[in-house]
């Protein structure tokens, strides 16, 4: 909210100076995020004219300039480059205080200036061209005072409102917060006190729950009367667009002094004439003083004529019934309507107005009568023929304050402080002057700050009023001892395996197109649909991390990366009819040299099905029950037969394995030996178990005899998987290892058939195997190859 | 041989030995070994000869020629050490050894994952326990026991994204716009007391900029317990600062408002780059001039919101405090723009250790 210095200096005795103001109400949770200064404040400037422009004897870029000022002419010294003879120009006489100080004497390249023509910048002015000298219009008179030709100096104060804040929302009640927590002096503004018996229009609420209280005054006389431009000065400054007509600006004017929003209707064009203020009527049609067509609801509270509706209460006043410069008879509209009603109805009409803005936040009830006369007074100054003829105030149930017991003890435990209780008291007695000191305090809590509902709240207010810094840092908590979620064990171990593997991790967004969904094989109708996304890119949520971790890939390659390891871990959204729609998954992608970069000696390949199995491998390691399986169903986007699940126990751990071309082609991917895997951390992350007592396991004790190796090489028919080869050894005695060291095909072996190397490691715990031993238990590996896979030596 | 001709000879040893070690160039150490303490060398067969000594003076003399033994070995193997390196002998270099070694592949975690990690090992240091949230919330978590009731303009605070789910009430999900709703569904899961933290992503229907972002990290703590204060909060927030920034950190407290808390506070810190210097012109562009940084949002968890999970605010008070992750990691890091953290430029990422 904007404020000004000035205005808001209308209402305190002896204002502090604008950055001790800020500090103040910055210290109080107002903060002021800028102080701007506007407006002119030197002196000693006239205006002159440039009479005749000489170069400078001494300097290519200066010039010698005669000034005339009205009485003398004089000759000075500029470096300008617009200058121009016939200009008129703010001329600053020696000894005139500009922003840079006092102006004085100077000798420039040998000649001597007897003033100075001024940048706008030199004036202090802010929102001018600095590029020159500022050249004043031609109708400007020569010799006047040039201070005169603009707004006074003031100061704009840019301060944060909070949603809690609606007690603050105008520069009374700024002036108000800095008394009250200061101790200055508040001063009011002038109102109309007089009184008027008539009624021209008659006010009736309907809705008593949603309009608690109606003021009105009528006025005759008005026709023609303009806005004083002292107030459209102000108005300016606050950025809004001064109309020149009194009834509108005035309204403006006072919305901004005291937060009250009010409003004027041209009598002669309401119906009756009369005024409701009633639910709209489902359907009825209203236009609004900007000229929009809207169709209320009953949801909507309006202020009606006999006929029709002539504003949308709270939010704005209607076109029909706005007021005019042929306007001569007004009805004023200072009312307290139902912050939520305002609300709903500018949520659902898309109009947020400065008006809305206010009651959504509650206005202060007692506040209507103030604010009608207050813009009667200044309708009256500005149309002196003008007269109150009207002055009613509908207040069906007055608005009963609640009143709290408070004690100081309750405070201080809140805030864990040891305030005197006579410093809390005078902090309430700000608030409310004739608080007996009777405890518990009765304090009936002020109509402006309907935020305060209970003791917490009054806590806050004696934070405020004492500063926060009062509060000591002192802890009274108990150790208690902690944890962690499982998933965030797992995540941590998973994102560490990985780092140290040479995977870098990705954050990426949680929102994907229908196009990266289909590009990825994927039915949109399987997402979670945004309803209001940013665009179309971001319109589902992901229903896998692989669309990101693509996106990832392209940005690298496209920055002359070639070898990409990267991984993320996220949730993953899918549309199910039951259970858990988020999932957590750690995925990654590996594309191109590994290692990256090669290596001078060689030894480096593209990332291939291999490294990506190893890298399961690895990151699975230690974790029992697990194995690759063939996968019956993997994601679409995996290349069928290139594709392994991986399994633990009896539940899926996810899956690896390259990506469909179709995939790496809908991604523009040239390359499709994208190695994707995918693992959902639910299946590790099982209550219990990822606690380290649990998850250490007893260590083997090893041999302390001599190991032997023999090779075999077998061929078999090729349908033989290792996996199944290697789980047939189980039970061969003393085998410590078998490793696979080579696969062949080709020459000298049947198509359809392999030929396998494995290096059988045999170590006993209880003496050395001699070669007779080493045999004796090869044979038995034979026997259960040629028993199992038909497997035949090879000679 | 009596003894004092048995030191005599001994003294004898140790001079030449002594001469014969400081010559430059450097005898062969070996050589040198054999001739004094081989086998068949001076100071062995010197100390053969103790044999013909009384015993009760061999004792002594035993000693003094074993100190001597020690010393001439302590020596001769300094002499080896330099002529050969504590390996062994050099060999005539065939690798260059400028030449690169093997690239182990290195990665990287997130400067986010990095800053969560240590964020949330201060909210453990000082017990409080991790709990479990969710990214897509319903109405009444995210704002509603949250004290942020329907058309109140605090809602205004987070513009919120909907998914087009409904709530048993029929009210649209959401995405959650804060962590807060973790503070909801874990006091209605415990009974009190309670000191639970959980960190994660939050959405804001926002358009993105240097310093916004439609979805980003927050992380917060909630306790409640009897007799908990403000004092107590403050106490925590500081400790959690000091933990992270150093013990050179100050913080402060400011009037602030977030529906949930009463009393509310935002959390400043004085700035870790100027140090909050005195002057004014001692600050730096990062505080914008102040000395201090805002980094949390905290408060006393209001009465409404424990009501709300049938905890009686009259017996138990409690707090809560939390922050962006992302603010936290570009103040580390150095980072001016927070579309840096989501563009995974590996040139980026693998920066960091």
């Amino acid at each position: 909210m904007k404020i000004l210095y000035s205005w808001l200096s209308d209402f305190i005795e002896n204002p502090p100076a604008p950055a001790d103001l800020a500090a103040k109400l910055a210290r109080v949770g107002l903060k002021v995020e800028e102080i701007k200064k506007t407006g002119a404040s030197f002196s000693g400037v006239c205006v002159g004219q440039i009479m005749r422009i000489d170069k400078h004897p001494n300097a290519d870029k200066l010039a010698l300039v005669d000034v005339h000022d009205g009485a003398v002419t004089m000759r000075v010294v500029c470096g300008a480059k617009n200058i121009a003879v016939g200009q008129k120009i703010p001329f600053a006489r020696v000894g005139a205080r500009l922003s840079e100080g006092e102006l004085k004497k100077a000798k420039i390249r040998g000649v001597e200036s007897e003033g100075m023509i001024c940048s706008a910048a030199e004036l202090g002015l802010e929102g001018y061209d600095n590029s020159g000298i500022l050249v004043l219009p031609d109708t400007t008179a020569v010799g006047v005072d040039a201070v005169t030709l603009f707004p006074k100096a003031d100061y704009t104060l840019e301060v944060e409102m909070l949603p809690n804040q609606g007690y603050a929302l105008s520069h009374y009640a700024l002036a108000r917060e800095l008394c009250l927590f200061y101790g200055l002096k508040l001063k009011e503004a002038k109102v109309f006190e007089g009184s008027a018996a008539g009624c021209l229009v008659p006010v009736n609420i309907e809705v008593p729950d949603l309009c608690t209280r109606y003021t009105a005054i009528a006025m005759t006389g008005l026709r023609g009367a303009r806005t004083p431009e002292w107030m459209a000065e102000r108005l300016r400054a606050m950025g809004s667009n001064p109309k020149g007509n009194i009834l509108i600006d005035g309204s403006n004017y006072v919305m901004y002094e005291l937060g009250q929003p009010t409003h004027c209707f041209d009598i002669s064009r309401l119906e009756g004439p009369e005024i409701k203020v009633r639910r709209a009527l489902p359907g009825e049609h209203f236009t609004t003083l900007d000229n929009k067509d809207l169709k209320l609801d009953a949801g909507m509270m309006v202020i009606a004529d006999a006929k029709r509706s002539v504003a949308l209460a709270g939010v704005m006043g209607g076109l029909e019934t706005a007021v005019s410069d042929y306007t001569d008879a007004i009805i004023i509209e200072s009312a307290r309507f139902n912050p939520p009603t305002v609300r709903l109805a500018s949520k659902t009409t898309g109009i947020k107005s400065e008006s809305s803005y206010r009651f959504e936040r509650g206005t202060d009830p007692e506040l209507t009568v103030k604010a009608a006369r207050r813009l009667a007074a200044l309708i009256l100054e500005a149309a002196p023929g003008a007269k109150a003829e009207q002055l009613t105030d509908n207040y069906p149930v007055k608005y009963q304050p609640p009143v709290l017991a408070i004690s100081p003890e309750r405070v201080n435990a809140i805030l864990g402080t040891g305030i005197v209780d006579g410093e809390i008291f005078a902090c309430l007695k700000a608030f409310q002057p004739d608080l007996k000191d009777v405890k518990p305090w009765k304090f009936t809590v002020p109509t402006y700050r309907q935020d305060i509902e209970s003791v917490w709240d009054v806590a806050e207010e004696v934070a405020r009023y004492v500063g926060y810094d009062v509060i000591p840092s002192a802890s009274h908590m108990p150790m208690l001892p902690s944890a962690v979620t499982p998933l965030w064990t797992v995540t941590a171990e998973m994102k560490n395996t990985l780092a140290a593997l040479g995977f870098s991790e990705a954050y990426n967004y949680d929102f994907v197109s229908a196009r990266e969904m289909q590009a990825c094989g994927l039915e949109a109708a399987g997402a979670v649909e945004v309803r209001n996304p940013l665009s179309s890119d971001y319109q589902y949520l992901r229903p896998t991390l692989l669309p990101g971790l693509l996106k990832t890939l392209r940005y690298n390659l496209n920055r002359g990366r070639d070898s990409v390891l990267i991984f993320e871990t996220g949730v993953a959204c899918a549309r199910k009819d039951a259970g858990k729609a988020e999932e957590t998954h750690c995925s990654g992608l590996m594309f191109g040299d590994f290692p990256e970069g090669g290596f001078w000696k060689g030894g480096q390949a593209r990332a291939d099905f291999y490294h990506l199995k190893g890298m399961m491998t690895r990151l699975f390691a230690g974790r029992s029950g697990f194995r690759f399986e063939s996968p019956k169903k993997a994601p679409a986007y995996f290349q069928p037969g290139l594709c392994l699940e991986m399994k633990l126990g009896g539940g899926s751990a996810g899956y690896a394995g390259r990506l469909a071309p179709a995939v790496a082609a809908a991604f523009d991917f040239k390359d499709n030996n994208i190695f994707y895997f995918e693992v959902p951390l639910a299946c590790l992350a099982v209550a219990g178990k990822t606690e380290f007592w649990q998850k250490v396991a007893k260590i083997k004790p090893v041999s302390a005899f001599p190991q032997n190796w023999r090779d075999l090489s077998i061929v078999l028919e090729e349908k033989h998987g290792w996996a199944e080869m290697e789980r047939s050894f189980s039970g061969v005695q003393d085998l410590a290892s078998a490793r696979l060291i080579d696969v062949y095909k080709g020459k000298n072996i049947p198509a359809g058939f392999r030929s396998i190397t494995i290096r059988f490691t045999f170590t006993s715990m209880t003496g050395t195997l001699n070669d007779a031993d080493v045999g004796a238990r090869m044979a038995a590996v034979l026997e259960k190859l040629i028993k199992n896979f038909s497997a035949k030596l090879r000679s | 041989m009596n003894a004092a001709t048995w030191k005599e000879k001994l003294s004898a040893i140790r001079d030449s030995f002594s001469v014969s070690i400081a010559k430059k160039p450097a005898g062969n150490p070996e050589a040198l070994e054999l001739h004094y303490l081989g086998r068949k060398g001076e100071l062995a067969l010197l100390l053969r000869d103790l044999k013909d000594i009384p015993l009760e003076e061999r004792k002594e003399l035993g000693a003094l020629g074993n100190t001597a033994k020690q010393e001439m070995e302590a020596k001769l193997s300094e002499l080896k050490g330099a002529a050969a390196g504590a390996a062994g002998p050099a060999v005539k270099a065939d690798l260059d050894l400028t030449l690169p070694g093997w690239p182990f592949p290195k990665g990287s975690l997130h400067p986010l994952t990095h800053v969560m990690n240590r964020l949330a090992e201060g909210f453990l240091k000082l017990g409080f326990t991790m709990a479990d949230g969710q990214l897509i919330e319903d109405d009444y978590h995210n704002f509603e026991a949250l004290n942020f009731p329907p058309f109140h303009p605090a809602r205004d605070m987070q513009d919120t994204f909907y998914v087009d789910a409904k709530d048993q009430l029929g009210k649209p999900m959401l995405l959650r716009t804060h962590t807060s709703p973790v503070q909801i569904r874990s006091m209605k899961k415990q009974d009190p007391p309670l000191r639970v933290f959980h960190t994660g992503r939050v959405f804001r229907s926002e358009a993105v900029d240097a310093s916004h972002s439609f979805a980003f990290h927050q992380i917060e703590g909630l306790y409640v317990d009897k007799g908990v204060s403000m004092a107590d909060l403050k106490w925590t927030a500081d400790a959690f600062m000091k933990d992270l920034f150093g013990s050179a950190v100050k913080t402060r407290f400011n009037p602030s408002y977030f529906p949930f808390v009463e009393p509310g506070a935002e959390v400043d810190m004085s700035c870790i780059f100027c140090k909050g210097g005195v002057n004014a012109a001692e600050r730096c562009p990062v505080c914008k001039g102040t000395g201090w940084l805002e980094l949390m949002g905290a408060g006393m968890v209001h009465p409404n919101v424990l009501k709300g999970c049938k905890y009686d605010p009259e017996k138990w008070s409690g707090f809560a405090f939390g922050g962006g992750i992302e603010r936290f990691a570009m103040l580390l890091y150095g980072i001016s723009d927070m579309r840096m953290l989501y563009e995974n430029d590996l040139r980026v990422l693998k920066q960091v250790q």
